[in-house]
């Protein structure tokens, strides 16, 4: 078993906190994503996973095992670097097999075992190289090749993609999805593409302030984020926040009114301040009924125009339309919102959201102490 | 566009091209003069010199041929003297890359005196020779130097040790200070070469199970492969012209015990005024530096291919 628990860590530089309280609980086999900006305590948590960082306090368990104490050699864990880290006088080869050479594994055994990760990455015409006569791609695949030699129970990858270019990385993310599908092995993934953590993860951990915001599938990530950040952070370009507030059956914004459906959201909503939330691809631009707008800007991108709106109150927000829609930028527009993909949060710097969800337990599933 | 293209003959250089390569030429002109003064010409003339017996405070003599390498092939001065150069090349250069690494590791790490001991390090380096060697020669003293005092006070010797006049304790004296003088070029120089090995690669090799001993060897070591290289080759360079520390300290006595080429050459001009035998000396001291000298330029043509 190879799950992995992240117990009430807590860790700080100096008076620098990089990380509070952060209970994860990583399935075995799972393929988790640590998503956020940089400083947001991804890679913290991750090198502390490793062994490269210690916590302040807290515990990090790989199955049923405290590792806090454990040297990163003896957590039976292997990891990816963003820079790869190959050993630069080693030839590929002897890169993939220092793993094993480091635990004592010789002569065929550790032949046989090199052959097989270079098969399975497609490395056996490059074993003699060296790092620096290999393209990024094939230096990526060294790495990998690397940490899955000696097959440990969870693999770390840290920005692995990102020094890549994006045809080789939307390429590599399809080979790291088919690799975790058939190693079956638990696998935390720092990124900060939300494109990467969408498609590859099965279960992300938005993260920001040294705060876990939210832990649960893509699918909730980006239908049910449980606050302004999560919601801003997910999605070209994010969901949209227009600022108002609550008047019984309507939001209003600058004056203008917008229906809702006060049973969608939880019993202590309250009239008051709050924030609209909804996706651009939820706006429908029209003329007349509406909350009116002015088209700052469309900016085709081939497959569909982005629209960029002013509201009365003279924020922008974003809409995405089909491409071949034309619209003159000054023109005056009435926006209408799909009813079902209204989100409400609370006004406050990171408010919580507040619709009444089918499951809302799925929102930030985190340990209950 | 191809018409007029191919009506250029090939072999002909576009004029802004040649006003380039003319203004190059011009530019690099007062360096090849300097450098043809300096080198080529005391060069050749050293050359020319070896081939003539000549007294030095006169500078006149008569063409004697092949005589002073003769002689430098068939007595025993010369080679006594590149014995003794190489004996000390080695034994000082050992000490020097031992300590010079030793201490860079040393001060790689995060230790609260760091950038105090970083800039004590370079002390020896940055004083002046005779100073360093005057210094010594007071430690060094065998009726009140402090070096045998300690000594005889650990229990180590019972008599005062006579340093610098009796062998081989003067060799040991020479590679010592020799030592002590340089090794902080070695730790600069590998400092520098520490600093931009990247962490990744020591975290890598810790998740890869490797001990502090194995990372020293398959992360450090290699990656100050190709500094060291260097440094080992210009220190060798260095070490074995090496004169005034030698001469300040033992003149290279006892007798010729610690006479290295530089100083041999040095005796043989101004001390038996023979700068004709003493030119082909140092002839013959410069063909064996041609074989460090092709090593060093193979190792930077290597660096940059």
């Amino acid at each position: 078993m190879a799950n992995v628990t992240f117990r009430n860590v807590h860790k700080a530089f100096g008076t620098y906190v990089a990380l509070e309280n952060l209970d994860l609980d990583i399935r075995d086999g799972e393929f988790v994503a640590l998503l956020g900006p940089s400083g947001c305590g991804k890679s913290t948590t991750l090198r502390m996973l490793a062994g490269l960082d210690f916590p302040t306090r807290g515990e990090i368990l790989i199955g049923d095992r405290v590792v806090n104490d454990l040297a990163p050699g003896k957590r039976d864990i292997a990891m990816v670097f963003q820079s790869y880290a190959l050993y630069p006088h080693m030839t590929v080869g002897e890169n993939i097999g220092y793993p094993l050479k480091k635990r004592g594994i010789k002569g065929r055994a550790r032949e046989e075992a090199v052959q097989k990760a270079a098969a399975l990455l497609q490395l056996e015409p490059l074993l003699d190289r060296k790092p620096k006569q290999l393209s990024g791609g094939q230096q990526q695949r060294v790495a990998l090749g690397r940490a899955l030699v000696r097959e440990p129970q969870v693999f770390l990858l840290d920005e692995p993609l990102s020094n890549l270019d994006a045809k080789l990385r939307s390429y590599m993310r399809a080979e790291l999805i088919e690799l975790h599908r058939r190693l079956g092995k638990t696998m935390v993934y720092v990124t900060h593409d939300q494109l990467e953590a969408m498609t590859m993860a099965s279960r992300i951990a938005v993260m920001h302030a040294g705060l876990v915001q939210q832990f649960d599938t893509p699918d909730a990530i980006y239908n049910r984020p449980a606050n302004r950040f999560v919601a801003g952070f997910i999605g070209t370009p994010p969901m949209n926040q227009i600022e108002g507030a609550v008047d019984g059956g309507d939001f209003v914004v600058a004056g203008h009114r917008i229906p809702i459906d006060r049973t969608a959201f939880v019993d202590s909503l309250r009239d008051g301040p709050a924030v609209l939330g909804v996706r651009p691809e939820a706006i429908t631009i029209a003329t007349g009924e509406g909350l009116p707008a002015t088209v700052r800007l469309a900016e085709n991108t081939g497959h569909e125009t982005i629209v960029t709106l002013e509201l009365p109150d003279h924020s922008r927000i974003a809409a995405r339309v089909e491409a071949a829609r034309r619209l003159d930028v000054g023109h005056n527009v009435a926006l209408r919102f799909d009813p079902a993909a209204i989100h409400l949060f609370e006004a406050t710097e990171n408010g919580a959201r507040l619709n009444r969800d089918e499951t809302p337990a799925s929102v930030i599933p985190m340990r209950s102490k | 566009m191809t018409a007029i293209a191919t009506n250029i003959p090939k072999s002909a250089t576009p004029p802004l091209e040649r006003a380039y390569a003319r203004l190059g030429v011009l530019l690099i002109a007062p360096t090849i003069l300097v450098f043809s003064l300096v080198i080529v010409y005391p060069l050749l003339a050293a050359i020319y010199l070896s081939v003539f017996s000549i007294y030095t405070p006169t500078l006149q003599g008569g063409f004697v041929g092949a005589d002073n390498y003769i002689e430098l092939l068939t007595g025993k001065a010369f080679w006594n003297s590149l014995k003794v150069t190489l004996i000390w090349t080695v034994g000082t250069l050992t000490l020097q890359i031992v300590a010079g690494v030793g201490l860079a590791l040393l001060l790689h790490q995060n230790i609260w005196f760091r950038s105090l001991a970083r800039s004590l390090v370079l002390f020896p380096y940055f004083l002046s020779t005779v100073v360093a060697v005057l210094v010594w020669k007071w430690l060094f003293n065998d009726l009140y130097g402090a070096l045998n005092q300690g000594l005889m006070q650990l229990g180590i010797i019972d008599m005062p040790l006579d340093w610098l006049g009796s062998m081989p304790n003067a060799m040991i004296g020479v590679i010592l200070v020799g030592a002590w003088k340089f090794f902080p070029f070695v730790v600069i120089a590998v400092l520098a070469r520490l600093q931009t090995i990247p962490e990744n690669l020591y975290e890598a090799a810790r998740i890869d199970g490797a001990g502090p001993i194995a990372r020293f060897f398959d992360v450090t070591l290699p990656q100050l492969r190709s500094v060291l290289t260097v440094i080992i080759l210009l220190r060798a360079i260095w070490d074995f012209k090496e004169f005034d520390l030698l001469y300040l300290l033992t003149g290279g006595g006892p007798v010729t015990s610690t006479q290295t080429l530089s100083l041999l050459v040095y005796q043989e001009a101004f001390g038996l005024n023979q700068m004709g035998q003493a030119a082909a000396y140092s002839v013959g001291m410069m063909l064996v530096m041609l074989v460090f000298m092709v090593l060093y330029i193979r190792q930077t043509k290597e660096k940059n291919a």
